[in-house]
């Protein structure tokens, strides 16, 4: 058992460990940076820093329901970034991620609240953001 | 040594205050009773790196006093007791090192009188003990002289302050300055969201709109001062570059001049620390490729040595620097290529246009232009390049003077605020009718056309269609022009540049970001890209691809410099990189040992011995036991010559072992070569 941030993305359920997450706001104004590559939704100021604001949805392959509504401010690798998300559910305890997943950004999922819970490993999405190809 | 050594002086001054600062603050902490062991220690180390450093750097004067004092704190070491009355003449010492290494001090052979009669008497056991002295406490200046010192010394008293005239500086961290910068930034923000937020200044009472211009003056002044603050002269970078362009000249079997002009000129520290790769190339193209060996020279009717010229211009918000030389220049046809291309500078700075086949006669002008060009982009400022066939040419990056805060025109376009600096904005016009020729669009401007094009489809947006008469940025980047249409101009502002981060490394055409007074958040546009035509999309992120220079093109060998003083240390390092090899450095053993763990491509080590931590013997012994590390060539440079320290050097497991005092490039660069090749 571990303390996680529980957020909704596409309407599927989804955690990320605390210790990677250092804020929940509003998804505010987002400026788009025409030119960059489609998981990066644009810019967004936060108290006078740029951050960058990323498409969860599309960077897990999910086909998105809604706009998304709140962004989760997350590091990893001291860098930051904004994951946008449809909602964030709360923070509490979750099981370990005992179930196997494909994608290689999740650390596994967990049985909670009677969701399957994709556990999201920050570390490896920001390697995975370094990678993706520029168009 | 003096060519590579152009600014070391200036660097072993800053160095060698700041030991002066220590050792005169211990000094009055001994005088006052109240030193300890490692008080000692580093007095000892402070006068002995003094010594180590001027000796290399052949301040003989600085050596002999900085040794004379050293002879007295070893001898304070030795005994193990630091009589208070020894600091007198110490700091007569310090007080004469100040005023040989800032410049006109007088003749030493008194202090050195005086600081032989220390150690003389210290080595009598003839000074007062600690106890007597800590009994009758007395000002510095009374501290009596010991008894064997000379009555008439003619030196200054020991707390002489430094010459009328010289400027109290004060290092500061380079972080503390960009940090103060962004403060002012986001008070610039803030006051500007509160302005907004005020309403038009004419309907502010009277007593408001005062406040607020008082407070925007303050303002200014204080904006004024930071930006200042992260300006450097680029006199700062160009230490290395006379004796580069040597280099450069003698591998090409060429005869050059060197000139510097304008070393004064300020630059934005960031911009002057990413400047020494570019100019380099920029300096090595011009006597590789530009100046004719001196044969050919003397046909064409030049005088057999050619000149190359580094050049620095302020220009308003912006400084020019120029690479000049007076070589072939390219030719004819390379001009006649450029007019169709549009300039010299489009034409050579194509990607990969030296390997075309072509021109590769002249190709060598265009090595790396490319880089040169996207980095001149990347800092928001424009290249230039003009040649005469046969009479030389000329490079000329224009870039901004500030990084940090910059004045941009703000527009709309699509529902989003883009800024593009202004300088590059000649004029704004209307647009009321637009002429077509092959399908592209054009402005008539006071009887001449500009290409125009929509903003939206130049940065690839999508963007509802232009109303009649939108507004259009006359933009001119490198004498190219091009008329740019938005929705609706929003005025000229002073702004913070915000980088807009890794993410979006790849992504070309943007100086960053700022944040606008209502919070939103205004892309500022590189000017290049607008002039271009169309976006590039870079195919990754490049940190300037700079070809290797031919006689360097095997692997460059790694070094490791380990060496506590800041001016030999850089000594060393210009040295060896002139030479070709790569270096990395470290100020004592504890710090190398952690390098060396970090990096595993380090294929020798030049170590200093005296050093805080771990000293050079201790490290050579922990490289010798270390199974990875033993067979790790290890050269000792030391100002220690006996023949003691070196039997104890080499059985430490040194390779090589070299005296500071008798220390010259090549016998370095030779021990090295000899133990790594190069």
């Amino acid at each position: 058992m571990s303390v996680h941030v529980r957020v909704r993305v596409a309407a599927e359920a989804y955690a990320v460990a605390v210790e990677h997450v250092l804020e929940v706001v509003d998804i505010g104004d987002v400026t788009a940076v025409p030119g960059s590559r489609p998981e990066l939704l644009g810019v967004r100021d936060l108290r006078g820093q740029i951050l960058p604001v990323v498409d969860l949805a599309l960077l897990l392959g999910i086909a998105s329901t809604a706009p998304p509504g709140r962004l989760l401010v997350a590091e990893a690798h001291g860098r930051q970034a904004a994951f946008a998300v449809d909602e964030v559910n709360g923070v509490g305890d979750l099981a370990e991620p005992a179930e196997e997943t494909e994608s290689g950004l999740l650390a596994g999922a967990a049985l909670g609240d009677g969701d399957l819970v994709g556990v999201i490993d920050m570390p490896r999405v920001f390697d995975a953001l370094d990678q993706v190809p520029v168009p | 040594m003096s060519e590579s050594a152009v600014d070391l002086p200036a660097l072993f001054r800053d160095e060698t205050t700041q030991r002066l600062d220590q050792m005169d603050t211990a000094l009055l902490a001994v005088e006052a009773g109240e030193a300890g062991a490692e008080t000692v220690d580093s007095l000892f180390r402070n006068a002995h790196t003094i010594k180590g450093a001027a000796g290399m750097l052949g301040f003989d004067d600085v050596r002999a006093v900085a040794h004379a004092a050293e002879d007295i704190l070893s001898g304070v070491r030795e005994a193990q007791v630091f009589p208070p009355a020894l600091a007198g003449p110490l700091l007569v010492a310090t007080a004469a090192l100040r005023a040989q290494v800032t410049g006109d001090g007088p003749a030493v052979d008194d202090v050195l009188g005086e600081l032989a009669a220390s150690r003389a008497a210290l080595l009598d056991g003839d000074v007062r003990p600690p106890g007597a002295v800590a009994a009758e406490p007395s000002p510095p200046e009374a501290a009596e002289p010991v008894q064997a010192v000379p009555p008439a010394t003619g030196s200054p008293p020991a707390d002489v302050p430094p010459p009328a005239g010289t400027r109290r500086e004060l290092r500061v961290p380079a972080e503390k300055i960009d940090h103060l910068l962004d403060v002012v930034g986001e008070i610039m923000q803030h006051r500007r969201r509160l302005t907004h937020s005020l309403g038009p200044e004419r309907e502010l009472a009277p007593g408001v709109a005062e406040v607020l211009g008082a407070g925007q003056r303050m303002l200014d002044d204080l904006k004024g001062t930071a930006v200042d603050m992260r300006t450097l002269p680029l006199a700062a970078m160009t230490g290395p570059l006379p004796r580069a362009v040597r280099d450069f000249a003698r591998a090409a079997g060429k005869d050059v001049e060197f000139v510097i002009t304008g070393a004064d000129t300020e630059l934005d520290r960031v911009i002057l620390e990413s400047l020494p790769e570019p100019l380099t190339h920029l300096l090595r193209n011009a006597v590789v490729h530009g100046i004719e060996c001196p044969a050919g020279r003397e046909r064409a009717g030049k005088p057999g040595r050619g000149r190359v010229e580094l050049r620095a211009v302020p220009r308003g918000p912006l400084v020019e620097i120029v690479v000049a030389d007076d070589g072939q220049g390219v030719t004819a046809e390379v001009i006649e290529a450029a007019r169709r291309e549009g300039s010299l500078a489009d034409l050579l700075g194509q990607p990969g246009y030296s390997t075309a086949p072509e021109v590769s006669d002249l190709a060598g002008r265009g090595v790396g232009l490319d880089a040169v060009a996207a980095y001149v982009r990347s800092l928001g400022g424009s290249l230039d390049v003009s040649s005469e066939p046969g009479h030389g040419m000329a490079v000329t990056l224009l870039l901004p003077l500030a990084l940090a805060l910059v004045e941009v025109l703000l527009f709309e376009r699509g529902g989003a605020v883009y800024g593009v600096p202004l300088p590059a904005v000649e004029e704004v016009v209307t647009v009321t009718r637009t002429l077509v020729l092959q399908g592209r669009p054009a402005l008539e401007l006071r009887g001449r056309s500009v290409p125009v094009a929509d903003f939206a489809a130049l940065i690839g947006t999508a963007a509802p269609p232009l109303g009649d008469r939108s507004p259009a940025l006359v933009i001119t980047v490198g004498g190219r022009r091009a008329a740019v249409t938005c929705d609706a101009l929003l005025g000229q502002e002073e702004v913070v540049v915000k980088p807009l981060g890794p993410l979006f490394g790849g992504v070309d055409g943007y100086l960053g970001a700022t944040i606008l007074g209502d919070g939103r958040v205004a892309l500022l546009v590189e000017p290049g890209i607008l002039t271009r035509g169309s976006r590039q999309v870079a195919a990754t992120a490049r940190p300037m691809p700079m070809p290797p220079a031919p006689d360097r093109a095997v692997a460059a060998r790694k070094v490791l410099v380990v060496e506590d003083s800041f001016s030999v240390r850089e000594l060393q390092r210009s040295i060896l990189e002139t030479a070709g090899y790569l270096v990395v450095t470290a100020r004592d053993g504890r710090d190398a040992i952690e390098t060396l763990g970090q990096d595993t491509g380090i294929a020798l080590v030049i170590t200093d011995l005296e050093m805080p931590e771990l000293d050079g013997l201790q490290l050579t012994r922990t490289i010798r036991a270390d199974a990875a590390w033993s067979s790790l060539p290890v050269i000792i440079v030391t100002s220690q010559g006996s023949e003691e320290d070196r039997r104890r050097g080499i059985e430490a497991g040194a390779d090589a072992y070299m005296a500071k005092r008798s220390f010259d490039q090549q016998a370095l660069l030779l021990n090295v070569e000899r133990l790594i090749g190069r």
